[in-house]
């Protein structure tokens, strides 16, 4: 085994030590309390340390070509028994889903928020082509490969669900980390945020029903549960939402609110 | 240095070991920092030995399905397989929930998020290239699934009366 590679391992070891050293932390900003799970303080620590920066010396030797490839390629492999985990915690609930099963499969519907609220201000802000790509759903692999094959990567749909799917490769997990449990504020039930949370992307749903049961860890078990549940359902059906339900929303939404602004803006943009 | 056949199946099986190794020493950590923490036990060892097991069955049930033709099957993502292997074999024995029960939950997710970072840091330069419109946007975009999701879920169980 190369010598780099250990390294990796080392380092990983020490950030998961550090991360759980910190804990769980609850920070209260007036009546709202954001929580920080040990998740967050991984992803922030592995993650800053790799700034240009600090990679001298042996960080540059942890974050070697081959280690960061290592880390891209094997991710999902790595996530796997998140996933083994998932189906123990849906079995013994299996009933109770089922019972109330037409609720998981309408909320899958909620997935239309990205181009009911996206949308509209994305072309506020003056975007136009790229507004498509970039609002046609929460940009992960689903919507990457739509865009891609219809726009082509090289275009600006194709830019806009590019750098969608960047900012939520990095910023995704903790963002929905923060923001599910303050949801609890405004008077949202913990069992629809964590039917919520099972969005299409796998570190995002982890980061939001994790930080929910850490919230309420008395319901932590249906907070898992749920989560994974309608996750596994958006895998099922992600597709068939978007491709029968968001593009024809976004292309009605699109002409509606360019109307008039007519197709001018964007061209001298581009 | 492409590797397949068997090559293959034991790199990614090596990697889901990898994997479970780390939960275990997360759990491990979590009880030195809180010995009140969920303890390990034989229980945990055989936990992290089927979670191993299903997912080098989804792993293997993922490359099966990409050799038949139906895009559907063949496009479905391994994350999905794994769940659906684990969900299938807790319903038929509930040793399986209590071993897999038996790892913490939290510990899973740690390691995951640490390589999820390492994966993301030669994409940071790219973030240069996203336009501040595109990052208003995404946060917009984000907002919206999980409102949007959350809020018809909220009224389906208002309406169920649950």
């Amino acid at each position: 085994m190369k010598f780099n590679f250990i390294l990796l391992l080392i380092f990983a070891l020490l950030v998961i030590t550090a991360a759980e050293m910190i804990g769980f932390q609850s920070i209260p900003l007036g009546p709202i309390s954001i929580n920080l799970l040990p998740l967050v303080f991984a992803i922030l620590i592995s993650m800053v340390l790799g700034f240009g920066i600090f990679r001298k010396g042996i960080v540059k030797k942890i974050y070697s070509e081959k280690n960061v490839t290592f880390a891209s390629k094997y991710l999902i492999f790595i996530m796997l028994p998140l996933m083994a985990r998932y189906g123990a915690d849906v079995a013994p609930k299996l009933q109770e889903i089922l019972s109330i099963g037409w609720i998981f499969l309408i909320q899958e519907f909620g997935h239309l928020g990205t181009i009911l609220l996206g949308l509209p201000v994305a072309i506020f802000l003056g975007l136009r082509r790229e507004a498509i790509g970039s609002t046609l759903g929460l940009g992960r692999e689903g919507e990457l490969a739509y865009i891609s094959e219809k726009y082509t990567l090289d275009s600006d749909e194709g830019r806009g669900v590019l750098s969608l799917y960047i900012i939520g490769t990095i910023f995704g997990a903790v963002f929905f980390s923060i923001v599910a449990p303050v949801l609890l504020h405004f008077g949202y039930r913990v069992e629809a945020l964590a039917m919520a949370s099972g969005m299409g992307s796998g570190s995002m749903m982890t980061a939001a029903s994790s930080s929910l049961a850490a919230t309420i860890p008395d319901k932590a078990k249906t907070i898992i549960a749920y989560a994974s549940a309608s996750q596994l359902l958006s895998s099922f059906i992600g597709t068939f939402v978007m491709v029968f339900c968001a593009v024809p929303l976004q292309t009605f939404m699109y002409k509606l609110l360019v109307r008039g602004k007519g197709d001018k803006s964007w061209k001298q943009t581009a | 240095m492409e590797t397949n056949g068997i090559n293959k199946y034991a790199k990614y099986a090596l990697v889901v070991l990898l994997s479970v190794a780390l939960i275990l020493f997360t759990q491990q950590i979590k009880l030195l920092k809180n010995p009140d923490a969920a303890p390990i036990s034989s229980m945990t060892i055989w936990g992290l030995l089927t979670l191993w097991l299903f997912s080098v069955i989804g792993i293997i049930i993922s490359e099966l399905a990409k050799k038949q033709p139906i895009g559907f099957i063949k496009n479905f993502p391994v994350l999905g397989w794994v769940s659906i292997t684990s969900l299938v074999l807790c319903l038929m024995s509930d040793t399986f929930v209590k071993a897999i029960s038996a790892v913490d939950f939290l510990s899973i997710t740690t390691p995951i998020l640490t390589f999820a970072g390492i994966s993301v840091v030669d994409r940071l330069a790219d973030l240069r290239k996203t336009s501040w419109k595109v990052a208003i946007v995404a946060v917009f975009v984000f907002i919206g699934i999980y409102v949007g999701s959350a809020t018809l879920s909220q009224i389906g169980l208002m309406i169920s009366g649950q």
